[in-house]
Order: C-alpha cells, then sequence, then structure tokens
C-alpha cells in the first residue's frame, strides 16, 4: 500500500518538475551586459518589507531580496535548506533548531546571525503592524502567539511581553530556535514563507531616527521606504524603484551562494494586459503571460507559438453557493448547480484551453490530488435536474438567485458563461451581477450574497494543510464565504493537521475532501496554469506550480543566465 | 432696359421691420428642410430610433440573432457569412448586438443632454446674466461639484438607491453638467454687453424675454457642440461605469460596454472595436449636421 | 462705421464707466478680484474635503477588504485602524484632518505602506504635467487652428475634413486609439524594421517616449476644441459688420480675422480652462495604456481600493488646480472682452 502510494507520488512529482526546466547550461551565456530579465509583475508592491507583503506581486521583490530559512525544492515534494543548512525536530514535535549557514550574508556584507532572526520574526509579529501572513500560519502554531488578536496595540509594554513570551530564541549566533505550542508537521512549509525573514535592527533602527517603542509602527517600516535601506540577506538587491513604472534587481555579491548570474532583473508594472503584449513583441520584455483574449494570436504566430507554453499552478477555483439562503441550504440543490456547468467547454472555449477542469479540490501536481474524488460533481445535466427534482426545487425557486462577480474582465467572461449554463441545463435564470470589487469582498463577509464566483485558491506552500481550513466553520465569513454546514469536518481537519507523519495525515485530509465535493460546499471548475512566452534565450529556469503569478520560475532564479542570441 | 432692382440695404431693413414672433416655427422648419446634410442627418437618427425600438420584434421574426446566444467556440472572431460583423468574446453576434445596444446608448447619450441643459443651461445662465454676488456663488458652487470624485460619489449613490438604468442616468447626468454651464455663463457674459441686449432693455423687455430672443440665439453654437460632443462621451461615461458594476448589467450590450470587451481582443478581432465605434461616430456625426442645421435655422441673420 | 461697431463702446453711459476703467484703477481692480478669488477657494476647499470625507466613509467596502484570496482577520483589521486612526469618531477624523492640511501633512497611504501621501504626489506629478503642458501646447494651436480654418471654409472638402477628424477624436475612445498607436507604431514597425526600431511601447522618457502619449492625450481635446472655434467662429463671421468688412477685401480682412478671433476666443478659453486642469492631473486611461508612473491613475486606483488620504489629497489637489483654471478664465474674459464686467 505504502509503496504503492509512493510510487504514485513519485510519478506525480516528476511530472510536476519534468520537463519544467527550460534551456540548459550547455548554451553559451551572453556577455555580461546583456545579461538581464526583464519581466512584467503587473503591480507595484504595496511594501518593500516582505514581512508586509501579501500578494504574489509582492512577494516576487521580496523572495529576491530575502530569504527565509527554507525553501520548496524543485518537485515540491519537500522542503530544502536556504538560509538554514539543516533542522531538527525534536521527538516531540514541539522544537525546530534552524542550524544557520556560516557563511550567510547581508547585502552590505554582514554576516547574518541568529538576533537577526528573532528580531525579524518579532518584527513580523508584532500586532501594531497587522501584517497579513501572521494569521493563522504563525500565531497558530510558534508557542505563545496565540494571543495575537488580544495584545493592546496602544500599549507599547503589552506588545513587548507578547513578543517576548513567544517561543523564538537564539541560544548561540548560528542557531536559532522555534518552540511550537502543539505539533504541526506543516510548519516546515511555514518556514519557507517569503515573510518570515530576518532583519537588521541597527539598519531599521537608523532608519527610524533611533530607538522607537513598539507601537511606533510608521518608525518601523521607515527602513522600507528606500532602496538603500532595504539589506536583505537574499540573492538580489534593489538598485533602483520607480513607483508605477519599474523596479531593478541586481546581484548580492556576498550572497552564500555565489553571486547569481543574472546582471539585472527589472520588474516592469505594467497593468494593461494589451500594452505588456506589445512591449513583448518589440523585444522589450523578456518573460510575459499571454493574457486570454490573445492566446490564439500567440498560437497562430509561427515564431511566438514556439516560445510559449502552458505551466500549471496549484491553483484550484469554484463556485461558492451561500448556505445562508433556502434552497441552497441542500446538498442535492447545490450538487444539481455544480453539475450543470460544463467544465470542459469554459476551458477549452472560454478560457482558450489555459486552464484545466477539476471537479476536486486538490490541484494536480500536489500531494491530496485524485481526480477520483470529483465524480460527483461532474457535468451531467441529466442527473442535475433528478437531482433537483428530488429536492423539490424547480428552475423558478433558483431564478431569484444573482451571480455576484467581481468587476474584472475575466470574472465577468466567466459567469457570463456559467450563467448561461445554468440557464441552457437547468432553466434557471440566474442573472450575473456584476459590483466593484471592494464592496463584492465587503459583502461576501457580511454573507449578502447568492452565490458568488469564480473564487479560488493558490497554495502557500504544497502542503494540503495550507488548504482545508479555508471551510472550517471558523472561516465562515472570512474564507468560508457559503458557510455551509459539514459536521465533523472541523475536527477531521484539526487532527489531520496536528498529526506527525505525513503518511498519517494524508488519509484524513482525503476524507475531508471527499466531504467537501459530496457535499458541494463549493462547486469546483477549474485548475489555474499559464501560458506564458518565454524567450529560447532564457536559460536553465525552474518552474514550479507555486511560482509567484505570471513570474515564471521564481523560486530559483540563481542559475538563470541569458544565452547569446 | 433693365428695371430697377431694389437694394441689399432695402432688404436688410425689410428684415429689422419682421416681427420676430410670426410664423417663427414654420420659417425654421423651412430652412432646416433645405439644409440637405441636417436633414440627412435626421432621417439618420430617425433610422437609429427605429432600431433601438424595433430590434427585439426583429430578433423574434428571425432577422436578426439573438443578442445574448453564446457560441463559445467562436469567440472573438472577425466578419464571417454567419456573423456579418464577426463575434465577441463568447462568441456573441456582433451585428445584433450592435441593434441592440442602440437602446441603451441612444437613450442615455441623447436624454442625458437633457439633463445637461437643464441644470447646466439653467445655472449658467442664471450666473452670466444676473453676475455680481449671484455669479460667484453659483460658480464657487460649480467650483465644489466639480472637484470631488465623481466615482467616488457614484459609488455611494448605487449603494444607496440600487444600480439600475436610472441611477446610472441620474448618476451621468449629475456629474457632468459644469462644462456646459461654465460656457452657458462665458457666453451670456460677454453677449449681455451688446448692443442690442442694451436696445432691448432699453425698449423695456422683460429678463425672460431678452434671454429667450437674445441671448439663447447668440449663444447656441458652442452649446450645440458641447451637447454634440457629450454624446459619445457620456456612453463612454455609461460604459465605464458599467464595467464597476454600475448601470446595466452583462449580458445587456450598449456600445460603450461592446467597445470595452472588445479592446481585450484588439489584437484577435479589432474590428469588435471598430464596429461600435463606427455606430457612435455616425450617431455624433448625425447630431453635429442636425445641430448645424438648428442654428442656421435659428439664426435671424441668415434669414433670406 | 464697421469700426466703431467693432471696437467701440455705445455712448451711453459712457463717462463714468471710462473713469473707473482708467489704467491703473484697473489693474488695481484685477488685483482685487484675483485676491478675493484666492480668498474664496478657502471655503471652497472646505466644503469639497467635507464633502469628499463624507462620501468616502459612506462608500461600502473598506481599504482592507483584499480583492481576493485571504482576507485579514477582524482582530488584524482592529489592529490596522487603530494604525491609521480610523478607529476615532468621524468628526474627530474630520477635524484632525483639517489641522493637518493646514501644515502641509496629508497623511499616509494606505495601499503604499509607511509613504507620506504628499511624497507619492510629488515624484509623480512632473511626469503628468510634462505630458498634460505638452498636449495642451498641440491642442491650442491645432484645434484653433483647424477651427478657424473650418469656419472659413465652411462646407468645403477641408470643412468635411475637420469635422470627420473631430468625430473621430470623440467617438473612439482615447485607450482604443492609444493601443492603435501602439500596435501600428510600436508592434507592426518593429517588425516592419525587422526589429531594428518602434515607438516606444511604454514608460516615461523625455524623448520618442512622449510621442504617443500626447497625441492620444491631445486627440479628443483638439476635436473639440476645433469644433467650438469653429462655431464660434461662425457665429462671428455672420455678423453685419464682419460681413460687409470681408466684402471689402483683403487688407480689411486680416483686421477683421483679429477681430474675429477676438472676439471668439471666450468660450475657447472657457472650454480650455476646465481642459488644463485635466491635462495637468493626469489621463487614467493614457497613464495606465502608456504605463506613465503619474498621478492620473492615483486618482480612480485611491477610490478603488479606498485609500482615504490619498482620495482627500487627490481630491485637494484637483480642486486648487480647477480654481486656479477658473480664475486665469475669469481674469483672460476681461483682456478678450473688455465689456465683460466682472465682480
Amino acid at each position: 500500500m505504502r509503496t504503492i502510494a509512493l510510487g504514485a507520488f513519485a510519478v506525480l512529482a516528476t511530472f510536476a518538475c519534468g520537463g519544467n526546466t527550460t534551456g540548459g547550461s550547455s548554451a553559451q551565456a551572453a556577455p555580461a551586459d546583456q545579461q538581464v530579465l526583464r519581466i512584467n509583475d503587473g503591480t507595484d508592491p504595496n511594501s518593500l518589507d516582505p514581512t508586509q507583503q501579501t500578494y504574489t506581486y509582492e512577494a516576487a521583490v521580496g523572495r529576491l531580496t530575502f530569504q527565509p530559512l527554507l525553501q520548496p525544492n524543485a518537485g515540491l515534494t519537500d522542503v530544502q535548506p536556504a538560509a538554514a543548512q539543516s533542522y531538527d525536530v525534536s521527538s516531540d514535535g514541539l522544537t525546530y533548531t534552524f542550524h544557520l549557514r556560516s557563511d550567510a550574508k547581508w547585502a552590505d556584507g554582514k554576516p547574518v546571525v541568529a538576533a537577526d532572526w528573532v528580531y525579524g520574526w518579532k518584527h513580523f509579529l508584532n500586532p501594531a503592524l497587522a501584517a497579513g501572513y501572521v494569521d493563522p500560519f504563525f500565531d497558530q502554531t510558534i508557542a505563545g502567539g496565540s494571543g495575537y488578536s488580544d495584545v493592546d496595540v496602544k500599549s507599547a509594554s503589552a506588545i513587548d511581553s507578547y513578543l517576548n513570551g513567544l517561543g523564538l530564541s537564539a541560544p548561540d549566533d548560528h542557531t536559532f530556535v522555534v518552540k511550537l505550542a502543539a505539533p504541526a508537521g506543516y510548519f516546515k512549509w511555514v518556514a519557507s514563507l517569503w515573510v518570515a525573514i530576518p532583519l537588521r535592527k541597527d539598519i531599521v533602527e537608523q532608519a527610524a531616527g533611533g530607538a522607537f517603542p513598539s507601537t511606533d509602527t510608521t518608525k518601523a517600516e521607515a527602513w522600507a521606504n528606500d532602496p538603500k535601506t532595504i539589506v536583505g540577506n537574499g540573492m538580489f538587491k534593489i538598485s533602483d524603484y520607480t513607483a508605477k513604472d519599474h523596479l531593478t534587481l541586481v546581484p548580492s555579491s556576498s550572497y552564500w551562494g555565489g553571486a547569481p548570474k543574472l546582471q539585472k532583473i527589472i520588474y516592469y508594472f505594467i497593468s494593461d494586459g494589451n500594452t505588456a503584449f506589445a512591449k513583448y513583441r518589440t523585444g522589450d520584455l523578456d518573460m510575459l503571460n499571454v493574457p486570454i483574449a490573445n492566446v490564439d494570436v500567440v498560437r497562430q504566430d509561427p515564431q511566438l507559438s514556439k516560445q510559449a507554453k502552458l505551466y500549471p499552478k496549484l491553483s484550484t477555483f469554484w463556485m461558492t453557493y451561500n448556505a445562508k439562503e433556502t434552497p441552497l441550504d441542500n446538498a442535492d440543490v447545490r450538487l444539481a448547480l455544480s453539475k450543470s456547468i460544463d467544465r470542459d467547454k469554459l476551458t477549452k472555449d472560454v478560457l482558450k484551453g489555459t486552464d484545466t477542469p477539476i471537479q476536486s479540490f486538490i490541484p494536480k501536481g500536489m500531494n491530496g490530488y485524485d481526480s477520483s474524488l470529483g465524480d460527483p460533481q461532474k457535468f451531467d445535466p441529466a442527473a442535475a435536474k433528478q437531482l433537483l427534482q428530488k429536492a423539490g426545487v424547480t428552475a423558478a425557486d433558483l431564478s431569484k438567485f444573482k451571480l455576484l462577480t467581481r468587476d474584472t474582465t475575466g470574472n465577468k467572461t466567466v459567469n457570463q458563461f456559467i450563467s448561461q449554463q445554468w440557464q441552457d441545463n437547468l432553466g434557471a435564470n440566474i442573472a450575473v451581477d456584476v459590483v466593484d470589487s471592494k464592496t463584492v469582498t465587503s459583502r461576501i463577509r457580511k454573507g449578502q450574497f447568492d452565490i458568488y464566483g469564480p473564487d479560488g485558491w493558490g497554495a502557500d506552500y504544497p502542503d494540503q494543510q495550507d488548504w482545508f481550513d479555508i471551510f472550517t466553520s471558523a472561516a465562515c465569513h472570512s474564507l468560508n464565504w457559503g458557510c455551509v454546514n459539514m459536521p465533523g469536518y472541523d475536527a477531521l481537519v484539526q487532527k489531520a493537521d496536528s498529526t506527525k507523519s505525513d503518511s498519517d495525515r494524508n488519509p484524513l485530509y482525503k476524507q475531508a475532501q471527499k466531504q467537501l465535493i459530496d457535499t458541494a460546499n463549493v462547486g469546483f471548475i477549474y485548475q489555474q496554469a499559464e501560458y506564458n512566452l518565454i524567450r529560447p534565450y532564457v536559460q536553465n529556469l525552474t518552474i514550479t506550480g507555486i511560482d509567484d503569478q505570471y513570474i515564471p520560475g521564481d523560486l530559483y532564479y540563481h542559475d538563470v543566465f541569458i544565452s547569446k542570441h | 432696359m433693365a428695371l430697377p432692382i431694389p437694394s441689399a440695404p432695402l432688404v436688410q431693413q425689410q428684415d429689422w421691420d419682421v416681427p420676430e414672433q410670426v410664423g417663427l416655427w414654420t420659417d425654421v422648419w423651412r430652412r432646416f428642410r433645405r439644409n440637405r446634410l441636417a436633414v440627412a442627418g435626421a432621417v439618420i437618427v430617425v433610422i437609429l430610433v427605429l432600431d433601438a425600438v424595433l430590434a427585439g420584434l426583429l430578433v423574434q421574426i428571425g432577422l436578426i440573432q439573438d443578442p445574448i446566444k453564446q457560441h463559445v467556440e467562436l469567440s472573438a472572431t472577425g466578419p464571417s457569412a454567419a456573423h456579418l460583423l464577426g463575434t465577441d468574446e463568447l462568441g456573441r453576434d456582433t451585428l445584433s448586438r450592435l441593434m441592440f445596444g442602440a437602446r441603451i446608448s441612444l437613450t442615455i447619450g441623447i436624454l442625458v443632454q437633457g439633463i445637461y441643459v437643464l441644470i447646466g443651461g439653467t445655472i449658467g445662465l442664471v450666473a452670466g446674466y444676473a453676475g455680481g454676488r449671484v455669479d460667484n456663488l453659483l460658480m464657487r458652487f460649480t467650483d465644489i461639484w466639480f472637484a470631488f470624485p465623481d466615482l467616488l460619489f457614484v459609488l455611494v449613490l448605487v449603494s444607496v438607491f440600487s444600480p439600475s438604468l436610472l441611477s446610472i442616468f441620474v448618476a451621468i447626468g449629475i456629474v457632468n453638467w459644469v462644462g456646459l454651464a461654465r460656457l452657458v455663463r462665458g457666453q451670456v457674459l460677454s453677449i449681455k454687453e451688446k448692443e442690442f441686449v442694451e436696445s432691448a432693455r432699453a425698449v423695456g423687455s422683460s429678463h425672460f424675454k431678452i434671454v429667450l430672443r437674445h441671448l439663447v440665439p447668440n449663444a447656441l453654437g458652442p452649446i450645440i457642440v458641447t451637447l454634440t460632443f457629450g454624446i459619445p462621451a457620456a456612453i463612454f461615461l455609461e460604459a465605464a461605469l458599467s464595467y464597476i458594476g454600475v448601470g446595466i448589467q452583462p449580458p445587456t450590450p450598449s456600445w460603450g460596454v461592446m467597445i470595452q470587451d472588445g479592446y481585450q481582443a484588439i489584437y484577435a478581432a479589432p474590428s469588435q472595436v471598430l464596429f461600435p465605434g463606427i455606430a457612435i461616430a455616425i450617431t455624433m456625426l448625425s447630431f453635429s449636421f442636425i445641430g448645424d442645421g438648428l442654428r442656421d435655422a435659428l439664426d435671424p441673420r441668415m434669414r433670406r | 462705421m464697421a469700426n466703431t461697431a467693432i471696437g467701440g463702446r455705445p455712448a451711453r453711459g459712457a463717462l463714468p464707466v471710462r473713469r473707473l476703467l482708467a489704467p491703473s484703477s484697473r489693474g488695481a481692480a484685477l488685483a482685487l478680484f484675483v485676491a478675493r478669488r484666492v480668498l474664496w477657494m478657502v471655503p471652497v476647499l472646505f466644503f469639497v474635503i467635507l464633502i469628499t470625507f463624507t462620501l468616502m466613509h459612506l462608500a461600502p467596502g473598506s481599504p482592507w477588504d483584499k480583492a481576493g484570496g485571504r482576507q485579514l482577520s477582524a482582530s488584524i483589521v482592529e489592529n490596522l485602524n487603530t494604525r491609521y486612526g480610523l478607529d476615532k469618531p468621524i468628526w474627530q477624523q474630520f477635524l484632525l484632518y483639517l489641522w493637518n492640511v493646514t501644515h502641509f501633512d496629508f497623511g499616509l497611504s494606505y495601499q503604499y505602506q509607511g509613504r507620506t501621501v504628499s511624497a507619492l504626489l510629488v515624484s509623480a506629478w512632473p511626469y503628468t504635467a510634462t505630458l498634460g503642458v505638452l498636449a495642451f501646447c498641440v491642442i491650442v494651436p491645432a484645434g484653433i487652428g483647424l477651427g478657424v480654418v473650418a469656419a472659413l471654409r465652411q462646407n468645403s472638402r477641408i470643412d468635411y475634413i475637420a469635422m470627420g477628424f473631430s468625430t473621430f477624436g470623440a467617438s473612439v475612445p482615447n485607450f482604443v486609439v492609444g493601443m492603435l498607436f501602439i500596435i501600428v507604431f510600436g508592434v507592426m514597425l518593429y517588425n516592419i524594421t525587422g526589429g531594428n526600431y518602434s515607438l516606444p511601447v511604454s514608460g516615461f522618457g523625455l524623448d520618442d517616449h512622449l510621442i504617443m502619449p500626447v497625441v492620444t492625450l491631445a486627440l479628443l481635446p483638439t476635436a473639440f476644441i476645433a469644433r467650438l472655434t469653429r462655431a464660434s467662429t461662425l457665429d462671428i463671421l455672420r455678423q453685419d459688420y464682419v460681413r460687409t468688412a470681408w466684402a471689402k477685401g483683403l487688407s480689411e480682412r486680416l483686421v477683421v480675422l483679429k477681430h474675429i478671433l477676438k472676439n471668439s476666443l471666450i468660450p475657447i478659453v472657457t472650454a480650455l480652462g476646465p481642459t488644463f486642469a485635466f491635462l495637468v492631473t493626469g489621463s487614467v486611461i493614457v497613464e495606465t495604456v502608456f504605463v506613465i508612473p503619474g498621478i492620473g491613475r492615483s486618482f480612480v486606483e485611491a477610490v478603488t481600493s479606498r485609500d482615504y488620504p490619498m482620495i482627500l489629497a487627490t481630491t485637494v489637489l484637483f480642486s486648487v488646480v480647477v480654481a486656479i483654471a477658473n480664475l486665469v478664465v475669469d481674469v483672460l474674459y476681461v483682456f478678450i472682452d473688455p465689456r465683460v464686467r466682472l465682480t
């Protein structure tokens, strides 16, 4: 049983990483002034402090300027050493001892010591700063962290006593110890997030004009406003930044792994997909995510089609049903709606084959993917109608509902298709209701919607733990918008999260996934992939399913180089 | 031997003797009719209005295709035999969407100008004519109105009242009348000091008559231009607002929304942007001709 | 006879008016007028801020709601509100804001953590202003010139071409025009020259980067000014004294042309005022399509992301620019048409 599971797992792993490395090191490198990689990051980072970054377009910068203790390996099967050269877990699973690299240096040449890690993590966990990624990854795992939301952020002493009570310590310069409140097999992944980085106390305080109380959030962030004071332990450093235009990264010569081959990475912030497309076609971009409307243009172009490739992501999308609106509280009704969407047509025609249909929760390429689990939600209009009949619901009952849609072009297109599908296959007239994005968020938080979508999740790290607490009852109004009642789900997930070994966790997660799909908590529709144009002279790109959106290979830019062309 | 022909000044004198009131509108109509471009414009507008009204009927009798029927396999194509003007991103027939789109676009584009005239025209007229403190207060009021963010105002408006066609109509009208107000005020300020106005005042005409008979006809030219340009502006504003969910919801078509959606596919099928643009241009051009013709017909100096 | 009609004053009641309009006191009257208008900006700004503040807090959605994915938990939202002073009662926030504005402190941006709104606007404005001023320098001569020529040759081929151009400029939204330029002068030109040259597709630079954005920006206003000029000029052309002078011949025509221009300028100047204000505070669309790091986008992004300090600051900036532009327009009225009497 075990061997088979491992074998299947290995096959999946090979699929995930096989064929996702471009070029090869046999190609000749171009001269140094051509070692420039130009990418469209889409939107400016809201902050250049990695601890404050929550969006992928920000993490794309944060990952390069700073480096966490660990990072996912190319196959996404496990973590591998990054800033830490190794780590031990105590037998009770409560103590993680990270052995830091002795040759790790900051971009200004000074050595990285364990005290920097403690300072960095404390800065991140300061409740006054309200960093988006603290909860639940860090405050629910680290010893002493769970009081995060109760700290009085106006009192410096309250904040300090909270921070000092955290299970973070530096017994010596090269050992960083993290104590957990309870065992958590997935903590190694948490430690690989881009937010968990060290910081230089002297630089932060100098930029703030001296020491400052923990309540002063402006001073705590002053260092992040100027590239000159952003000194990281990553392989690149920021050389210049023009807001809304571009950000340039150059190699950090003191990086422990040796300076990267690329001499420059330029992130442009082009929000208009057509402009970015034109920029690529006039030779000014090296990689580009192709907007859906232009996919056929690329496919039909003899030159461009050779540079384009589809890269699956660890992201799944679904339609959310509000269980507080009868008859959506009836699982059969939800199943009927989920079974009336022709996902093949959606992905092939509307999404131009850049995404793949999925009826299950965990995406392909990750541990836990099982397409057979998705059978209950498979497209079957006849069965769907029967389910409605069984539930005693008519199409007219459903026609009072509206499909809440965010005001982006992609969402509008997909939802018009889905609304038409429900009309064609069930006779239900569920009208599209476009609303501006902030208002949508405010409404779903209050449960003021009938059906909402497409909503989705992209893996923060390739472990199932990251996925299942989206649908716990505690997450009702923060992620589990539909608030569907699933008896036993919460306990199941909690048990799985706190189990240590993978082989024991996986069957539990599988059960939870089955429950999600069978009760049609949400209607899963597709798994995302990126259709990216990459110049043939960009060599050694290692692309994984959790790369930041539209930035292929950004977990592994160290060995990338530009070949002669 | 030639008979003596009345000289030009005699004709001009006759002009001033004709009282302006008798048969004004029949005279205007007659002169309008003689202007070929204006008539062409009027005919086109009538056709567009008929199209807007009859579009639904035409679909029912099968003359044009269903504007919301998706053929997703045919996404974003150019003109073809099956779809004369091509298809949009969900494979819907562009020609039928254009014909249906006329309803929203014409309604909003044209009727909103009425709101501008009502609010903006009145305020500008009063401000310019009254002058002094009234002018200052009204202009400072328009400064305030002009400055606060329209997008924010519309979002709040829509959250308080539901996002129906009426609310977007009101929203667009309320938001953009300031330009016309200022223009009218400027015109009135300069015209009211002219000799013929002074003479009218000296003769004892009431303010209302002065405004109607002297100020308005002489200020008409730029006002007509502003209203004509206001039509596409209103159409685009409607599209921009619909984009964020304030206004018509998909799949209802309007020309502005079609251009926005077509913009995404501008590389793949530029015709999707072209055709609605042509429709808007034709509408604007027609109203330009009508406006020019109207102004010429109303101009007392152009009478033969 | 004709000359009196153009440049003269009505004989009746002229004397007392003439004394008031003697040069030195006229200058003083103008200065007083400008000073009073500048003072009026204060109450106007106050009301603009008040209204915007109210609207902001009435708008659904909070700055901390994310566009998608993992939302911030309630406790983090609470801490963020504390951090930015949003937990105080609204009237207190308003008064605090007014107090800060008098010290030119416009607060911290919510979108760009840790950076002050004024720093963001100040660093971004030069890009917008450059484009705006350049576009204005294109609009004024091109628009007025086209309009005058079209009016003088009404119903000729040139008139129809001008009318066609202005219809096109108004019926095609500027994002379409901009992208068509990019496709033709960017991608197509690149392919035709085998990759050797094309106009730069995005970004700001004091070189050929400016061509496409400026032209795109100038297109609609030029079309409008051209048609406005044409209409206004036609109105003047039809006046009796002008027709008479025109018929008299070439030497008269030059004199009349100058007078036509002067008299038709009032509506043109009226339209140019807000046009300048809009140009100088940036076009969202042109800056998005051509990736200009200016302030135009800030106006829209601030509202869509509910960045309250940025919304207020951009609104204040716009009010001031508009007030100044309108002041200039009103002053110009007096110089163009001395008969216009201002308060």
